[in-house]
């Protein structure tokens, strides 16, 4: 039988503020972090709704939406390898995007291998939308960037870099963070691309190993074997997409933000389930004092009120699980996406049971002041 | 009545305490020694404020005297009570004392088995299934069978003075400290509370130490003081008791 169970169990009102201030927490931290998870993820989306295995890009190239320009000559020092089944060109970079009402926006411009085996057209892009993307100057965009670029939809026309191009298709759930994606085929992309992508450059080569599980060591050998001409990078997709995140992560000092709420958040927390658990001891004082007096360890009753604290703790994060779910549902239905993978919740759980702890010990100033004698007065 | 061994178990020796009293200091307790003997129940009277329960707190480990000595027989042999260290002095308390306090002081989370079983595990680590065998047998002794699951917002006030009173027993202690234990009882439920401390007494040979102004104990106790302003003014204790003798002897 656990006695701080019972306690809590009993004196539920009473515990409940310390719950509830827990479940904040937890929600305040998985929630946040789940937001930029899903914000940042934005920016990798390129990579993690395509193909391929690794990806050879600029040397030291932090994200893979500010790629500069390698040589299609590269080509030849990777398609030799006996690991690769599949090279091809990818391009993506930004332009300037001319609203049909002379308005002006920033676009990411996305030219990839249309082909049924390729490897950079992003998932969303159905053969029709492919097929209709070979037309010259032909684009797809999501339909949430509509108002953004300043369209109505299908068939309309606009200009980027100078160049007329034509809404021939739309998708949907690619909505950008820095500006809105546009794709296109490689030939578009190279000819509205122009000024910034040289002739016989590309942006990447994306590669498909014989073997995915031949990824890492493809990508390793040819970063150390091109090390020193310091004209390209090799990464493999799952390093490049965490790579571009974390980029833009410490780019928009979001990750600091992230930091401050979720300290703020774990704060309030401590201190309300530290009251709550010092007033609970409080409130027992006396009966903790005859333990005391018939020579029962103080450190029982520590470890009493730490038990409580971990209880408190763990309700804490059991009810906070279902309200994050809750909210991220409710996200959805605001074009947000919260993605709460299990390792997040882990972790946001892990930190506030540690927190709960820590308020469990802070609440042992409690322990100190109960005093046999006060019975006897 | 008396159950009586022929030396002391614990011995309050020329003790005095004082307490600031705005500003001055004022002897609560002034030179006071007594004895007292296992398998006896010694009661301790005297007004509101006479020190009666300061006494009970020094002579139980609980509050240190300015001067004078606390002697217990504890393993056969004598043991100055204040001269243990603080750690000491706790497992001292452990292996030897109860205490029952007129407030009954019981956890309301818990059930009356529980309120007992607590002392067992935390203080002595016992099992839980031999915890659970020894707080029913000493629950049915205070007749609370059938009570067992009990919290104290379903028992009466006698019931949770007897669960104190349980609480107190259950690890048949050589020293109870009692302050009070029928104040806040109707007569009825004071009898079992006093029937319950004299088997305890007998049964255990715990050495027993009741405080209290309740004037109708002094018939079913075996010994008694009345303490007037940190003074012990008179006694009714048995001819052949008194004295430091039986101590210095066990020097």
């Amino acid at each position: 039988m656990n006695y701080s169970l019972a306690t809590l169990w009993h004196e539920r009102p009473r515990f409940l503020p310390g719950i509830g201030a827990v479940a904040f927490s937890a929600v305040l931290i998985a929630l946040q972090t789940g937001l930029l998870l899903g914000l940042f993820k934005i920016t990798s989306l390129p990579i993690d709704h395509t193909r391929a295995d690794v990806w050879v890009g600029s040397p030291e190239v932090l994200s893979v939406d500010i790629g500069r320009p390698i040589q299609e000559t590269y080509v030849s020092r990777v398609a030799g390898d006996p690991r690769v089944e599949r090279v091809e060109a990818y391009y993506q970079a930004f332009a300037s995007w001319i609203k049909p009402d002379g308005g002006s926006e920033l676009c990411i411009i996305i030219g990839s291998c249309l082909d049924d085996d390729n490897l950079g057209s992003l998932d969303e892009l159905t053969p029709e939308l492919r097929n209709a993307l070979t037309e010259p100057n032909a684009i797809v965009i999501d339909s949430g960037e509509r108002r953004r670029l300043g369209v109505t939809g299908v068939g309309d026309y606009a200009e980027i870099n100078k160049v007329k191009v034509r809404i021939v298709g739309e998708v949907s759930g690619l909505k950008s963070l820095a500006g809105p994606y546009v794709f296109c085929s490689r030939p578009t992309a190279r000819l509205l691309l122009r000024n910034m992508t040289p002739r016989d450059t590309t942006t990447y080569y994306l590669i498909r190993c014989r073997h995915k599980e031949d990824a890492h060591a493809l990508a390793t050998d040819l970063d150390e074997t091109y090390k020193d001409r310091h004209d390209m990078t090799v990464m493999t997709s799952e390093d490049f997409s965490f790579k571009s995140r974390w980029h833009w992560l410490l780019k928009t000092k979001a990750g600091i933000a992230l930091g401050y709420t979720a300290l703020l958040g774990l704060l309030v927390g401590m201190v309300v389930t530290s009251q709550t658990l010092y007033a609970a001891t409080a409130a027992s004082a006396k009966e903790y004092a005859i333990l005391l007096a018939m020579g029962i360890p103080r450190r029982r009753v520590t470890l009493t009120v730490l038990v409580q604290s971990f209880w408190v703790g763990l309700f804490g994060v059991v009810f906070a699980y279902p309200t994050v779910h809750g909210l991220a549902y409710l996200g959805r239905f605001a074009g947000v996406n919260i993605p709460l993978p299990w390792n997040l919740l882990a972790l946001a759980g892990a930190v506030t049971l540690v927190m709960a702890l820590l308020a469990g010990l802070m609440a042992l100033r409690s322990v100190r002041r109960i005093e046999p004698m006060s019975l006897l007065r | 009545m008396s159950d009586a061994a022929e030396e002391p178990t614990l011995r309050c020796i020329q003790i005095v305490r004082s307490f600031s009293d705005g500003g001055a200091a004022r002897n609560v307790i002034d030179d006071v020694t007594l004895s007292l003997y296992r398998g006896e129940i010694s009661l301790l009277m005297g007004p509101s404020g006479s020190g009666k329960s300061t006494l009970l707190a020094i002579a139980s480990g609980l509050l240190q005297p300015d001067s004078g000595q606390v002697m217990a027989r504890d393993e056969g042999r004598w043991v100055n009570v204040w001269q243990l260290s603080p750690r000491e002095r706790e497992h001292f308390r452990l292996r030897n004392c109860g205490f029952i306090f007129q407030g009954y002081n019981l956890f309301p989370a818990l059930t009356a088995r529980q309120q007992l079983e607590i002392v067992l595990r935390w203080g002595d680590g016992v099992g839980g299934r031999e915890a659970r065998k020894r707080a029913d047998e000493m629950l049915a002794l205070l007749g609370l069978k059938g009570k067992e699951n009990k919290k104290p917002a379903q028992l009466s006030g006698g019931e949770k003075q007897r669960v104190a009173i349980g609480r107190a027993l259950i690890k048949r202690p050589k020293f109870c400290f009692a302050d009070e234990p029928t104040s806040a009882l109707d007569w009825g439920s004071g009898q079992v509370v006093i029937d319950q401390l004299q088997a305890a007494a007998h049964e255990y040979k715990s050495t027993i130490i009741v405080v209290s102004h309740d004037q109708r104990l002094l018939e079913h106790v075996d010994v008694s003081y009345h303490l007037d302003d940190g003074h012990l003014t008179e006694t009714d204790v048995p001819a052949d008791r008194g004295g430091l003798e039986p101590w210095r002897a066990a020097q």
